[in-house]
């Protein structure tokens, strides 16, 4: 330890540059000020001044608290229940807005128990460099679930219902260890120093037809690579929705449905209105128990049971007045290393779209998708009663602690969780058409002004009459590609967030769903190059010019099907060899495509890797010494890249 | 903030400056971009200075927007071609307090960012345990459990042999 005590002493600090960052402080202060008093007039613009410096955090960081221990959960416009009765009475009047004849809907659909891809449903929109553990993510810097991870020296990964563990530091990988991860579907990784989490469907639970899917958590230690060992099991009664890791903190975005109840339907001998009095009276005789979501940090072998310990305090959970939906939307924080000591708030509502920067968290209304093994309630509720209007939830994340500060709403549909980011402070989103706009798409900006998320800034008529196929945010600027026989691709300016500009538009035959920034003001957009979409193509555009954004190269690859779009996990960038490895589906055959980008353009390498629906299972990630680790259903290879 | 308060804010400058940059770089920073994070961390105290100099625990505050600081540099890092250069790209560089700055993450890297950011508040920064417990928002129990596991892994790492190699 002396040594780096040492080193300690060493580094050298200079001067502090006091002058310097007491001007700076200065200007911003000033910044601050000035800022609410554009917006409101008169007296309460002195309150507003005032306020702005405790209320409004500065961007990019949670603003602790003074005494850094307490905690509140809602600061914002939402309120928590007072107590568990209130909390139910909401709940029911909600129910009973909703309930039919044939109980929540009709007819009854059944669950989908299959496990939700946890980061990339349907996701045509784009994400970027690999995280830490040699994931392709949506955010730098937050690390998302694969079936596959590296901490540099071992690959862990689950096959079928097994947890292995391989050694990649010699010239092979060699598998050293391996778990049976009981009781579990569809397992995705986390990795956290020696811990795995692995998140998945939780079978005890799928096998019991009325109840909704729930979700298992296991924490795996490979402290010994060669004796993996399962030392935490955690169960909810909620569908997962997502997962996302930022530094130790682990955080879950759980939902759980209105409870299965006993009701009944019309038939010969009960009419449509004895069936819908007899149901009403079933939502009016829940008991509270029948709504909250349940966790259970046990073994795990029990059937998991409504009336056990409820994952949220009644006053932990709010209900947004203007948000319809019945969902039961969690945001749990823990660490791997303390994964029994939970943090958990939730609201009530259909606002299950996520999307988590490095210290905030936003929930959106979703129309339809992210909702996996869930049922038509959310369709309904969002599409038929929500007018068009998403709503929005901003959260500051603090450790494992998460609290709601701010609410909004923008008009129109975001496609996906692709469709929201957040930079400095200011979330940006790309809103498809709904019925309360034109048929066209919008990007809005929204700061946040005390309590409410505000409108600053927002350009209309992205595309008229075309869908949104990918998103990329940067900074200071959105690349946004729509589609409908030609392939616009448009660039708009965001170093103004009041005031986004749109600054050029490429438009050139088929169209990328996938774009990924190589550098240099270089992107590569991997789509197709023909508007039937059956010929794979890759892309490079020079965007040093936002004006003028050029195609300078591109490859066919033949016809087939790429995967990144609908799973960014199947791309990989190697900036020291710059080299994109993605994966290609060929009827049966399963390709693994180089991509180098050279002074003189593209070059392309196909590899046969796999057969079949493996295909989803075929990873490529890089090592710190820059070997290239490939993943199959079968094996862990490595790649030799020439 | 006035005259008498600017002064206060300037001595606290000044007694912080050294740790603030030091702990950037033990928490995995350049030199240079440490510096830049001290700033930025000391410009946000100074239009916070109300509260900052209201804290009971006002070390905990700072430190805890060092670390703030410290992820919003590392999430905004890539566009614009800085990302694409790899943590080892800057091995070239020959000045001393990079072959220093190097040997430390050499040395903290084997640490998971849970167990790097106890032993820097605690060990290094010598915050106290209240004070480390309050800035990373978690248990005194695990800070000094943390603290245990990572002085113990360190004390078997063997970057620290290379580092005192460097050193001479």
């Amino acid at each position: 330890m002396t040594d780096l005590e040492d080193a300690w002493d060493d580094i050298p600090s200079g001067e502090p540059p006091v002058g310097a960052i007491l001007a700076e402080g200065r200007t911003r202060r000033r910044q601050q000020r000035r800022r609410p008093l554009m917006v409101v007039g008169g007296v309460a613009a002195m309150a507003a001044a005032f306020a702005t410096g405790i209320v409004v955090s500065q961007p990019g960081g949670t603003d602790p608290t003074a005494a850094g221990i307490e905690r509140v959960a809602f600061q914002a416009d939402l309120d928590p229940a007072d107590n568990c009765a209130d909390l139910l009475a909401e709940y029911q009047r909600r129910g009973l807005d909703l309930v039919t004849a044939w109980g929540w809907g009709s007819p009854v659909v059944g669950y989908d128990t299959t496990m939700p891809e946890l980061t990339t449903a349907q996701s045509r929109i784009t994400a970027q460099g690999s995280s830490g553990t040699g994931t392709n993510v949506q955010e730098a810097g937050i690390d998302e679930p694969d079936t596959v991870k590296t901490d540099g020296k071992h690959v862990v990964r689950v096959r079928g219902s097994h947890l292995q563990v391989f050694d990649v530091t010699a010239a092979e990988p060699e598998l050293t260890g391996s778990v049976r991860l009981p009781q579990i579907s569809g397992g995705e990784l986390l990795m956290s120093g020696d811990s795995v989490i692995v998140i998945g469907g939780d079978t005890n639970r799928d096998t019991d037809y009325a109840a909704p899917a729930g979700t298992r958590v296991l924490t795996v230690s490979i402290k010994d690579p060669s004796r993996p060992e399962i030392v935490d099991t955690a169960v909810y009664t909620s569908r997962i929705i997502a997962a996302r890791q930022h530094g130790s903190a682990i955080r879950l975005v759980l939902a759980d449905g209105p409870p299965a109840l006993d009701f009944v339907t019309p038939d010969d001998d009960v009419t449509d209105e004895e069936a819908l009095q007899h149901n009403r009276a079933v939502v009016e005789s829940t008991t509270i128990d029948d709504w909250l979501p349940y966790d259970d940090s046990g073994s795990g072998n029990r059937p998991l049971l409504k009336g056990g310990r409820p994952l949220v305090a009644c006053d932990q959970v709010a209900v947004p007045a203007d948000s319809p939906g019945l969902d039961t939307v969690s945001i749990v924080g823990f660490t791997a290393d303390e994964a029994t000591q939970r943090s958990a708030i939730a609201l009530v509502g259909s606002a299950s779209l996520t999307y988590m920067s490095a210290d905030r968290l936003y929930l959106a209304d979703h129309p339809s998708g992210e909702c996996f093994g869930c049922r038509w309630l959310d369709d309904r509720t969002v599409t038929q009663r929500s007018h068009g209007t998403t709503h929005l939830y901003e959260f500051e994340l603090d450790g494992i602690y998460a609290a709601h500060v701010a609410s909004g709403n923008v008009k129109g549909m975001l496609a996906d969780r692709w469709s929201m980011d957040e930079a400095d402070g200011v979330l940006r989103v790309a809103v498809g058409p709904s019925s309360a706009t034109g048929n066209f798409n919008s990007l809005v900006t929204l700061r946040r002004h005390g309590q409410k998320l505000q409108e600053i800034g927002r350009i209309d008529k992205i595309g008229v009459n075309e869908d949104i196929k990918a998103v990329r945010w940067f900074d200071d600027l959105a690349v946004i590609v729509t589609f409908r026989r030609t392939d616009p691709l448009y660039t708009i300016d965001l170093s103004r967030p009041d005031r986004p500009a749109l600054r050029g538009e490429l438009k050139i035959p088929g169209f990328s769903d996938y774009l990924h920034p190589v550098g240099d003001d270089l992107l590569l957009g991997v789509g197709y190059g023909d508007a039937s979409a059956t010929r794979v193509t890759v892309g490079l555009y020079d965007a040093s010019d936002l004006a003028d954004v050029k195609q300078t190269a591109v490859v066919e690859l033949g016809h087939g099907h790429a995967l990144a779009p609908d799973d960014p996990r199947a791309f990989t960038w190697l900036p020291k060899a710059r080299t994109a490895l993605t994966v290609i589906q060929k009827d049966d055959d399963v390709l693994l495509a180089a991509i180098t980008v050279g002074e003189s353009g593209l070059k392309q390498r196909l590899t046969h890797v796999e057969y079949g629906d493996d295909a989803h299972q075929v990873r490529t990630m890089a090592l710190p010494d820059g070997r290239v680790l490939l993943i199959t259903g079968e094996n862990v290879t490595f790649f030799a890249l020439s | 903030m006035d005259a008498t308060d600017e002064a206060q804010f300037a001595e606290f400058v000044r007694t912080h400056w050294s740790d603030l940059v030091r702990a950037a770089v033990f928490l995995g920073a350049d030199p240079s971009e440490a510096e830049e994070i001290a700033q930025s961390t000391l410009v946000r105290c100074y239009t916070k200075w109300h509260r900052v100099r209201i804290a009971d625990n006002r070390e905990a505050y700072v430190y805890r927007m060092l670390l703030n600081q410290l992820r919003d540099v590392r999430r905004s890092r890539w566009w614009r071609s800085r990302t694409d250069v790899e943590p080892d790209a800057h091995v070239d560089d020959a000045s001393d307090r990079i072959v220093v700055s190097d040997a430390v993450h050499q040395a903290l890297d084997s640490l998971s960012r849970a167990h790097r950011e106890v032993v820097v508040l605690r060990y290094f920064v010598q915050l106290s345990e209240a004070q480390t417990s309050a800035t990373l928002g978690i248990a005194p129990g695990t800070v000094k459990s943390r603290l245990s596991r990572a002085l113990q892994q360190l004390a078997g790492s063997e970057h620290l042999v290379e580092l005192a190699e460097e050193n001479r």
